[in-house]
């Protein structure tokens, strides 16, 4: 019995992060690399992908070593701890990827203080075990991946007329360069954020009747 | 000359909020009453000029000195980290008023991208000390000045028919977006 | 004081492991990086420079510049890192020169963050590709809207004049610095 709590538990946590406490549309929490990095679908992807590294790696530290941490110092602690990991991920990008790195730029330092990452160390991690703070942590940066993904997307497409650098819009459609701009990002998000609410409201109304 | 330049640019030109989407967090949260913006804006505006000295020091007496680049992320949080805590203990021990007009903003400030983002641009552009000051000051104002804007938009909003999905986070957002917009027009006010 | 100890214990060897890893890793990756800055210059350096064999760096004062020389021996070019300000940060680039620094043999932009789909453009091959065969004396111009009629003028990128102008700028001041010196 309680095998099957746990198991029903574990899918809990993963697919929380993709709708329902997804940390961009519902938390609005990481939104300085979500707005600056998603100009492309590359950028895009790349940046999830090292924020995924990251907050898996950090959630199974802190929540191993959560016991032997006195709670007054735990926060730079976990500080420390998300730093070391985001220098590892830059220092890889720069060794491997030259041109990623360079794209994005002072965005991949930055994800040490993305919010999502302490939010989930201090939250999840430091109160559960090894196992589902990992399961946490994939969901919920996995749920962050695709929204970036989905942002960049749009920008890309309208932006540059291209999906992934492969060219999906004629000629004939001249490329929004706004989309590419801050104001395209904030309103793009906007809009994203609009969609998802009304989509609630839906699903809401279908359940009560 | 140059250190006025730095300064317009870091206000207006490269607001970090509207155009480098630096202390996002706090312009959709805090934004919601012109006082607590004004206050939160001043506190930020603080912590960014002080930490602009002192992780100009670290990274030009420490980091590049001893030659361990690669220590630079971890050396400019925990700084900044303490930095925030003395900060918030200091004004605790010598002004009441202050204390509680900022108190509940500082803890935030730690985690503000605004901080760690100005470090890592200071030592990206290899500013001298006073310009990386300036550049923290002008950082700090610009982030204020968007704000206070954001602001007072959103007081009149209040009072606005806006679309039941896009109401809160989604209204500010599109609203940024304008505001972002209107920013590009200082873009032609320095030229190189 | 026990628990204070303890605090500060627990804090320090946090450090000391994140500061151990990463020397580590920098250690590991450090070559990797070396590596791929070398070969970036040296495809760039090949890249203005056409037609050369070897090439040699040399540092006169605060100037860094390459001297191309072709499979005999002869300086066939230069080729200069120069930076400067762009519309929104640092444009990075190489020029490539003919010995008597007359006339730029191509250019390539190393490093910039110019506004994506206006200013970014300086980066596409077009842009760069106009570069080749103009004349430095007296100077490097630029036109907007047209093909330019002049052999020291290239076309700037439609919507983005400051960005294309900050190219042009960089480029003059590192050819007139670089006169002095030689």
């Amino acid at each position: 019995m309680a095998a099957k709590d746990d198991r029903k538990s574990v899918g809990v946590e993963f697919v929380k992060g993709f709708w329902k406490e997804n940390p961009i549309l519902v938390m609005l929490l990481g939104m300085c690399p979500t707005l600056a990095v998603t100009t492309s679908v590359i950028n895009g992807l790349t940046m999830g992908l090292a924020v995924v590294f990251v907050l898996t790696c950090s959630s199974l530290i802190v929540s191993i070593v959560r016991n032997i941490i006195p709670k007054q110092v735990r926060i730079p602690v976990f500080i420390v701890i998300i730093a070391t990991f985001v220098t590892m991920v830059d220092l890889f990008l720069k060794a491997f990827l030259l041109d990623l790195s360079k794209a994005l730029g002072p965005f991949i330092p930055l994800i040490v203080v993305n919010c999502i990452i302490l939010g989930r160390a201090e939250a999840f991690a430091s109160k559960k075990g090894v196992f589902l703070s990992v399961v946490d942590a994939l969901g919920v940066s996995f749920g962050f991946t695709i929204t970036l993904i989905i942002l960049g997307g749009i920008r890309e497409v309208l932006g540059m007329r291209t999906f992934f650098g492969h060219p999906v819009l004629g000629e004939g459609f001249e490329p929004w360069i706004v989309m590419l701009l801050p104001p395209g990002a904030f309103i793009t998000l906007g809009l994203l954020l609009g969609v998802k609410n009304s989509i609630d409201k839906r699903l809401k109304e279908k359940r009560s009747r | 000359m140059e250190v006025i330049l730095i300064f317009i640019s870091a206000v207006l030109v490269n607001n970090f909020v509207l155009s480098y989407f630096l202390g996002i967090c706090p312009f959709i949260g805090v934004s919601e009453r012109i006082e607590s913006s004004v206050s939160m804006g001043f506190a930020v505006t603080f912590v960014l000029t002080l930490s602009a000295a002192i992780t100009w020091l670290i990274n030009n007496y420490i980091l590049i000195a001893f030659n361990v680049p690669f220590l630079q992320y971890v050396s400019f949080i925990i700084v900044i980290a303490a930095l925030v805590q003395f900060v918030e203990m200091f004004i605790r021990k010598t002004s009441k008023t202050l204390y509680d007009a900022l108190g509940i903003y500082l803890p935030l400030i730690t985690t503000n991208c605004a901080i760690l983002g100005l470090a890592l641009f200071g030592a990206l552009r290899a500013y001298s000390f006073i310009e990386n000051i300036v550049f923290g000051i002008g950082a700090g104002l610009g982030f204020t000045l968007a704000l206070v804007i954001m602001a007072g938009i959103r007081e009149e909003l209040d009072l606005a028919d806006v679309p039941e999905p896009l109401k809160g986070a989604a209204i500010t957002l599109i609203i940024a977006g304008l505001l972002a917009l209107a920013f590009m027009g200082f873009a032609g006010l320095i030229s190189v | 004081m026990n628990r204070r100890l303890k605090m500060l214990l627990i804090m320090t060897l946090f450090a000391c492991i994140s500061g151990g890893v990463l020397s580590l890793v920098y250690l590991i990756s450090a070559p990797l990086i070396e590596a791929n800055m070398l070969e970036e210059e040296r495809r760039s350096i090949l890249n203005v420079v056409p037609g050369i064999d070897s090439y040699e760096e040399r540092i006169e004062g605060e100037m860094k510049y390459f001297e191309c020389k072709d499979a005999s021996g002869f300086v066939v070019g230069y080729a200069l890192p120069a930076k400067g300000n762009g519309y929104q940060g640092v444009i990075k680039l190489m020029v490539g020169l003919t010995p008597d620094l007359s006339e730029i043999t191509g250019i390539s932009i190393l490093e910039q963050v110019e506004t994506p789909g206006l200013g970014g453009r300086i980066s596409e091959q077009v842009f760069q590709d106009q570069f080749q065969g103009i004349k430095t004396e007296p100077a490097v111009g630029y036109v907007k809207n047209q093909a330019p009629d002049k052999d020291t003028d290239i076309q700037a990128v439609t919507g983005a004049t400051i960005s294309s102008r900050s190219v042009v700028t960089i480029i003059n001041r590192n050819i007139v610095k670089f006169r002095e010196i030689l």
